[in-house]
């Protein structure tokens, strides 16, 4: 039995350190990999269960990746959440750790200082584009057009807002023109 | 030499840690670079467009979680190695234990219609976020026409024709940062 557990929390560092490092983009890029390591691989859940535990991560605050910790949990309980949530995030932040450190001894130099505004816009175009994606896939289509520019308008307008309310509504918003019949 | 904003001294450990516990917490919908984004420059002022920006390009250039990746590089530049550490540990503490409290209630509430609409509903005010924050991280930290220009191919490539970000990235940056290069020549 003990065997066993050990066993499973090698098997989910093994699965979720290797990603951390391959999860270029963002956490989102490796949802594909978990889930066939976590369904054809491992067997750790079901294609159907997989579903859930994804919508549901989707559903909670935080990284979209916390999903790691829902599969963790149901490997091994509360020691796999933990260690499948540490084995995720812990190799890519230490790399980015050192990275920066080494980065930032060149402070101050010109081709730094090219180097970073150079880099900025593509930053800026990659928030647009995450926001381009996530509408392109959107189950409510025009509906989550038009919420996301109104919520967009609203959030430039007032910077200091904090976001919560206005998600909030519109999540309401949603609901009342689904029970009013309307198609979403 | 620069136009940056020093970024404030006077942000303790605990305020650090605990500003991420509470975005952790709050921050639905995903696009956690986002929330960072909102929270830290724009409300709290802690680190100014440029500097998060400059930060954000490191971190996209390098895998790993967006969200994850800019609180370790805000916690590093206001409190050095402690902060890195501290604010991903408050990032991720509340969600954490959020995600497996609605892991055990999901079964009985995932069945209600209601529930995947109102979550539609706010996955795309989220979107909203993200837009609102490329736009005013583009309109305060480079708003000139060159990098107007990247940032528009940028969208094109990535978010429009769907292209995978890394090699669009690498294609696009020597590009940029020659412009940016030029720019400072001047």
């Amino acid at each position: 039995m003990r065997d066993t557990f050990t066993g499973n929390l090698v098997a989910l560092f093994a699965v979720f350190a290797p990603l951390s490092l391959l999860s270029f983009g963002g956490g989102n890029s490796v949802i594909a990999d978990i889930a066939h390591q976590a369904v054809e691989v491992r067997h750790w859940t079901s294609a159907r269960d997989f579903a859930d535990l994804f919508a549901l991560s989707r559903a909670a605050p935080g990284p979209g990746s916390m999903l790691c910790a829902l599969i963790g949990w149901k490997v091994a309980g509360p020691a796999g959440a933990m260690l499948a949530t540490v084995a995720f995030y812990l190799p890519a932040s230490l790399l980015l750790f050192i990275v920066a450190k080494i980065w930032s001894r060149w402070r101050g130099a010109r081709w730094h200082q090219a180097a970073e505004r150079g880099m900025a816009p593509i930053a800026a175009g990659l928030f647009l584009s995450g926001g381009v994606a996530v509408l392109r896939v959107a189950p409510a289509g025009a509906a989550a057009w038009l919420a996301a520019l109104a919520a967009t308008a609203v959030l430039l307008y007032w910077p200091k807002l904090h976001p919560v309310p206005l998600l909030a509504a519109s999540g309401i918003i949603f609901a009342l023109i689904d029970l009013l019949g309307a198609p979403l | 030499m620069d136009d940056v904003r020093p970024t404030v001294a006077e942000v303790t450990l605990a305020g650090l840690f605990l500003a991420f516990l509470r975005l952790g917490c709050t921050s639905f919908g995903g696009g956690t670079g986002s929330w960072v984004y909102r929270e830290m420059v724009q409300r709290r002022g802690w680190i100014d467009e440029r500097a998060f920006l400059a930060e954000m390009a490191l971190g996209q250039s390098l895998p790993g979680a967006n969200g994850i990746k800019m609180s370790v590089l805000v916690g590093r530049r206001l409190k050095g190695g402690v902060g890195a550490v501290a604010a991903p540990f408050g990032l991720l503490l509340g969600p954490f234990v959020i995600i497996l409290l609605v892991g055990a209630a999901y079964a009985r509430i995932a069945d209600y219609h209601a529930v995947h609409v109102v979550l539609d509903g706010v996955a795309a005010a989220v979107v909203g976020l993200s837009f609102a924050t490329g736009i005013s991280a583009l309109g305060k930290g480079a708003a000139d026409p060159a990098s107007i220009a990247v940032a528009v191919a940028t969208v094109f490539c990535v978010g429009v024709l769907g292209w995978p970000m890394l090699p669009v990235m690498l294609g696009l940056a020597p590009v940029s940062i020659g412009l940016a290069w030029a720019r400072l020549s001047r």
